[in-house]
Order: C-alpha cells, then sequence, then structure tokens
C-alpha cells in the first residue's frame, strides 16, 4: 500500500499540507518533552539530563520497530522509501559542527523554533543566527562544494551496508539503545547528586 | 527505576525480536484481477512497429526494446539496442532492473505478438508500469518497415506517406539504397489487379 505518495495514493501536491501537519506534531511533542529548554538540551553533554537522548532513540525506535511490522503486513514497502545519500568525512564534520552549536547554545534548529514559539529570548537569538549561518554558507558554497560531496556512498542504508537484514540491524539497535537508556540512567544519577540541583521549568 | 520503563524495554525487546518468530511472508506486489483484466482488454499497450521505428530512428531515450525469444534468435535477428530477456527468463532477480526504470517506455517483441503479450501479463502482475508491447512482433516489421509493401496508386494520400516513411525506415535500418530503376534495365510495369484488396497499413 505505501508509501503513499510514490504509490500515487495521494497526489504529490498533498507533501506540504502532510509536512505541516507533522511539523505542527513535531514542534509539540518537541516542547511536551521539555526540549524549548536549552537546559535540557545541553544537559546531555554535562551528563545530569539524558531527555534529549531518549527522546530522539525512542523515536528512532518506534519508527524502525513500527516500520519493520508494516513491511511485514504489507502496508509500506521500504523499498519505495527515499533514503538520503551518505557521504561520510562531511558528515562527521557537520556532526562535529552541529554539536558544537548544541552545547554552545543549547539547541538544536528544530528545538529554537520551539523555544522561539513559547516567546524564548535566546530561542530568537539562535533562529536569528541559523538564518545568518544559512546565508553565508550558501554564499560560500563554492569553497565547500568539493568537500561537501565527497565520498558519496549512495542511498545506503545500515543493512545493505553490513550486509546484514534490516529486521536484525533493528534488533541490535533496540538493544543498543536499551543498553544507552541504562547507562545513562545511571550517569544521571552520578552526576546529579555531585552537583546542586536545580529545579526545570 | 520506574516499573513502566522496564515493561517498554521489554515490549520493545519482544517485538524486535519476536519477527525472527514469524512465518515468512512475501508481499506480492500483484494487481489486483480486476485491474488486469481490465488492462489486457484496452489495446492501448499495443504499438505499431511504424512508432518503434519512428522513436528508434529519432533516437528516443526513453525507449527500452526488449527481446522475449530465445538467445538463438536474438543472436540471429533482433531489433538495434535491444535487449534480450528470454521468457523464461522474466523473473530472474537480474532483469528485474530492466524493468520499471522511471520514465522508460518497455516495448517487448517476439516474432508476432503472442509471446510478447504474455510476458507483458507477467510484468504486469509483477506490478511495473509503463509496458507496451510491439505489435505484430517481427513479421509484422520485416513486412511494414523492412519490406513495406507499396500501396496501389489509387491509395489514400496518408497511404502514400506512410509508404514513403517506411522506405526512408527501411532504408535507415537496412542500410540499402533508393533503389531507382536504371534507364537501360527499366521494365515495363504491368499493373497487375489483386484479387482481394489489401490493407496498405497494419494488417499485422
Amino acid at each position: 500500500m505505501g508509501p503513499l505518495i510514490p504509490q500515487g495514493l495521494i497526489a504529490g501536491g498533498w507533501d506540504f499540507v502532510i509536512a505541516l501537519l507533522l511539523g505542527i506534531a513535531f514542534g509539540f511533542i518537541l516542547e511536551a518533552s521539555g526540549f524549548s529548554s536549552s537546559r535540557n538540551i545541553a544537559g546531555v553533554f554535562y551528563g545530569y539530563n539524558f531527555v534529549v537522548l531518549r527522546v530522539f532513540f525512542t523515536a528512532v525506535l518506534v519508527c524502525m520497530v513500527g516500520l519493520m511490522y508494516f513491511h511485514y503486513m504489507g502496508w509500506i514497502d521500504y523499498n519505495l522509501i527515499y533514503v538520503l545519500p551518505t557521504f561520510p568525512q562531511p558528515m562527521i564534520l557537520g556532526a562535529v559542527i552541529m554539536g558544537f552549536g548544541f552545547i554552545s547554545a543549547g539547541f538544536c534548529p528544530g528545538t529554537s523554533y520551539t523555544a522561539m514559539a513559547i516567546g524564548k529570548i535566546d530561542g530568537f537569538v539562535f533562529t536569528a543566527g541559523l538564518f545568518l549561518g544559512i546565508f553565508i554558507f550558501s554564499e560560500a558554497f563554492p569553497l565547500f562544494e568539493d568537500f561537501y560531496y565527497k565520498g558519496n556512498m549512495g542511498n545506503i542504508t545500515i543493512g545493505e551496508f553490513l550486509g546484514i537484514s534490516n529486521q536484525l540491524v533493528t534488533f541490535i539497535f533496540v538493544i543498543v539503545a536499551l543498553v544507552a537508556f541504562y547507562v545513562t540512567w545511571l550517569i544521571e544519577k552520578r552526576v546529579r547528586k555531585t552537583i546542586t540541583p536545580f529545579k526545570f521549568e | 527505576m520506574n516499573k513502566n520503563y522496564i515493561i517498554l524495554a521489554i515490549l520493545f525487546i519482544i517485538l524486535a525480536g519476536g519477527y525472527f518468530l514469524l512465518p515468512e511472508r512475501e508481499n506480492i506486489k500483484q494487481m489486483k484481477p480486476e485491474d488486469l483484466m481490465r488492462d489486457i482488454v484496452q489495446t492501448s499497450r499495443y504499438v505499431t512497429t511504424d512508432q518503434v521505428a519512428e522513436m528508434i530512428i529519432e533516437g528516443d531515450p526513453t525507449l527500452e526494446l526488449i527481446d522475449v525469444r530465445n538467445e538463438y534468435d536474438y543472436f540471429e535477428y533482433s531489433l538495434p539496442n535491444a535487449i534480450n530477456i528470454p521468457m523464461d527468463s522474466i523473473l530472474v532477480e537480474e532483469y528485474q532492473d530492466y524493468l520499471g526504470i522511471e520514465d522508460m517506455n518497455v516495448v517487448f517483441f517476439s516474432n508476432d505478438d503472442i509471446l510478447a503479450d504474455q510476458v507483458w501479463v507477467i510484468a504486469k502482475r509483477m506490478g511495473y508500469g509503463s509496458l507496451y508491447v510491439m505489435e505484430g512482433g517481427l513479421n509484422c516489421w520485416i513486412s511494414t518497415i523492412i519490406k513495406p509493401e507499396a500501396p496501389q496508386e489509387t491509395a489514400s494520400k496518408e497511404a502514400i506517406e506512410l509508404y514513403d516513411f517506411r522506405m526512408g525506415a527501411s532504408m535507415y535500418f537496412t542500410g540499402s539504397d533508393i533503389s531507382t530503376p536504371s534507364e537501360e534495365g527499366a521494365k515495363p510495369v504491368t499493373v497487375k489487379r489483386k484479387k482481394k484488396g489489401s490493407v496498405a497499413e497494419g494488417g499485422c
């Protein structure tokens, strides 16, 4: 049956309407999970709050397991889902830059909008910086172009790369995530003892 | 630790691990019998040899010719740039990449159009789109494109234009020159009346 747009069950023009609805839902969940607070987000790096890791890992797990069963039931053909191409070196550099932004400002692009939505000044400043960064990057793009497209591995998934089934990847990922939940819970417990506790908004 | 977290963790392990215990299930992307019947009844899947010739001559990049006869016949004679996928190999994995390419129009052909039609049905059931059959197959190709039959003098303008196109196509595909009767060897043309009126175009 699915995916709905590539299969022609929904006309392509609905992309934006669906994107808007998903965006609203995503923003709502981000805000409800406490992601509009930069303390919650930056807490991952200091070890006192791993809510970011838990929320995103849980989202990924639900998605992976759900997709697997949807595929099994014949509701979705995951071979038709678009997989973004992988560029290892540029992606690693991008992740480092993103992490740097995360730790210094306490937001990622999405959460800065939720912070802005509830009227936080730091959210506004971050978003302004984000657009400035986009502008500078776009203007200077020819300088980075070669590196930007370096090492294209194509539209590859982890399963294809390792030569194992998607089901096995999902299972391994579930185990890794649960171990990560437990370890971060232990770290959180230890770190919170040593720092002065504060109340989350 | 909160009890709910433990329950959720166990649930995830069961869901992810449980998948391996499920019986094999093949999701066949085949179309519904009603849809297949509707498509079979329609003749829109047929393309004429003239259309195919025109597309080859124009170098249409969306044309993908697939010869469904056996390998021996394919090497004996086939259309330019045609790929050989014998009918019994249409389900083979390595050939699947040739079908269902975006924006490509796949045209099956065989000696007549029966074998190509059968392959068309199989490929259609496999869920591929943009599939066509060359009407009349290679027999029709020979009689219309390679050795076109001259229309009667009283034939319509369209029939004569079609004949001109076919003659041009014949030259294109066979490399033969225009056969202009030489002055000396010219024989008087004797017009023979045919017993049955033949249809100038198509007919395969």
